[in-house]
């Protein structure tokens, strides 16, 4: 009988099989997680913290994440973008509380220390004492003791910020495939904010970015999809990793035919319930081919986000650790500036499909959830990976876990397993 | 305040030191340099927070709060703090041993 005991971290090695086998202790040990947030979050990547559209005028801010870490994502009364650690620099406390409002500076609720938009310390309070006692020494130096500045950039409507000064220019970071299509969804026209969903799902991190990555288990676990003929396996689909594993995209082809057509493959697919109608179609019907290319699906850009277009919905779904055993999903949804009333009320109409209660996502974090006490509990099982083959390439088919291999081959790489 | 009020003696304004008042709800601070004795509001524009507890370094007070000046002479804010907006000023005049202020057209 194969042991699925806790051995000691020392003898952990990855399962011999390679990339089509997966050790559960990646998911619940400490030092792995760790190691995860200081060579991916804190090192060599580009973090995306949010929308331009959420800090629209000059002097606003935003609160955000970088792995763990709380950020503020300002724009200063210039216009200028910047992402500051929400962290004081006098005793740490945390310095914004408010997601997201206009300022003009930042000043902490502890000992009032004030800062700029830019992260800059303009004052503190008693600097000279009060009746000529106490106060801070001469020699303290305001400029020196401002807020942890990260390397910030700006792509089309995005933002992006990273703690490394070593990692390629974001352009280079994402490569042409993101580019092209980060640029489709946010470069285009000015982004208009419609909304935020934001749920913990009590699982480590990394089971739903894999989750994100397996287009195959979709007309499985969520029958919505399958019962409504939107995703469907005989459908035209693209599951393409991108350096090496690092970042991926999905799409396909929306057919609005498809729901009349059987085929051998959906045939397999048991939920398909031809009795069930749809009241208002308007939630699966794209009636605004709004890019001109017919194309809906997703990309992931390591290790902060999906991007996804599900019809004219449009959201980034913004996956936040919280510690070895949770994570907090943040959904953001967007338009465009000028959106007719059509558009805007199919995009709100669409984005019911995504989110906490989403009719294609809410089983993931009830799955999710549950499977990471299972994961934790034996911590030296193996899951396994060979739909599609054991192989790392892009394929034309959903019916695979090429995606989930190419990851955990770039995920080995980066973290020495 | 359209007409002059009397707001101190001239006795209780001295060099190097601001001396708080107030008129009619308004915090106001008198400060003598160089021989004068100027006006200017008294709570900063940053935070509520009164000018006159802070530090006076020549002809400008620094806030106590968050260290933003300002000019005693006008009431012009001094880039570098957390303040923009400047202070008002108020016409100053010494009559009979008092000190009247009033509000600058």
């Amino acid at each position: 009988m194969t042991s699925t005991l806790l051995r000691n971290s020392t003898d952990r090695v990855w399962p011999a099989e390679g990339v089509t086998r997966v050790p559960a202790w990646i998911y619940s040990d400490p030092e792995i997680y760790a190691k995860e947030l200081k060579v991916f979050h804190y090192g060599k990547t580009w973090n995306y913290v949010g929308l331009d559209c959420e800090v629209p005028e000059p002097n606003s801010f935003k609160r955000s994440w970088v792995g763990e870490r709380p950020v503020i994502v300002t724009r200063d009364a210039a216009g200028e973008i910047h992402v500051v650690e929400n962290r004081c620099a006098h005793r740490g406390s945390l310095l914004c509380w408010k997601n997201r409002g206009q300022a003009k500076d930042l000043t902490c609720p502890y000992h009032h220390w004030s800062y700029n938009l830019k992260g800059d310390l303009m004052g503190l309070p008693f600097l000279r004492g009060a009746q000529g006692k106490g106060g801070m020494p001469r020699d303290f130096d305001k400029s020196k003791n401002g807020l942890t500045k990260l390397r910030t950039a700006v792509r089309g409507g995005s933002i992006w910020a990273t703690y490394s000064d070593d990692v390629p220019p974001l352009e280079e970071y994402l490569g042409p495939e993101i580019l092209m299509r980060l640029d489709r969804l946010v470069s285009r026209r000015p982004l208009r904010l419609l909304g935020y969903s934001r749920q913990l799902v009590e699982s480590n991190w990394k089971l739903y970015w894999e989750n994100s990555r397996d287009p195959y288990h979709a007309t499985l676990m969520h029958p919505f999809l399958s019962t409504f003929g939107i995703l469907r396996t005989d459908g035209d689909y693209h599951s393409v990793p991108l350096q090496e594993g690092r970042h991926e995209y999905t799409y396909s082809h929306y057919d609005p035919e498809l729901k009349n057509r059987s085929t051998e493959a959906s045939k397999q697919i048991k939920s398909i319930r031809s009795d069930l109608e749809m009241k208002d179609k308007d939630v699966v019907t794209s009636v605004v081919d709004e890019f001109k290319d017919g194309m809906m699906g997703a990309f992931q850009v390591f290790p902060t986000i999906l991007v996804q277009q599900y019809f004219n919905c449009l959201v980034v779904r913004h996956v936040i650790p919280k510690g070895v055993g949770a994570h907090e999903l943040s959904w953001t949804y967007f338009g465009y500036e000028g959106d007719d009333a059509r558009v805007n009320e199919l995009r709100l109409k669409q984005s019911n499909l995504v989110g906490p209660a989403g009719f294609v996502s809410l089983e993931d974090s009830e799955v999710l959830s549950l499977m990471q006490p299972v994961v934790e509990s034996c911590p030296d099982s193996v899951q396994v990976l060979e739909m599609g083959g054991h192989g790392t390439e892009a394929q034309a088919t959903m019916m695979t876990e090429t995606l989930i291999r190419a990851f955990y081959d770039f995920y080995r790489r980066e973290m020495d397993l | 305040m359209s007409d002059w009020v009397r707001i101190a003696d001239e006795s209780d304004v001295s060099d190097g030191e601001a001396f708080a008042s107030e008129v009619e709800g308004e915090a106001i601070a008198l400060y003598r340099y160089e021989g004068a004795i100027y006006a200017i509001g008294d709570v900063c524009t940053h935070e509520h927070v009164r000018l006159s507890d802070g530090w006076l370094d020549g002809d400008r007070i620094e806030c106590p709060l968050h260290q933003s000046c300002f000019e005693i002479r006008t009431g012009k804010v001094i880039e570098g703090g957390p303040a923009y907006e400047d202070v008002p000023a108020y016409a100053v005049k010494v009559e009979g041993g008092g000190v009247f202020v009033r509000r600058n057209a």
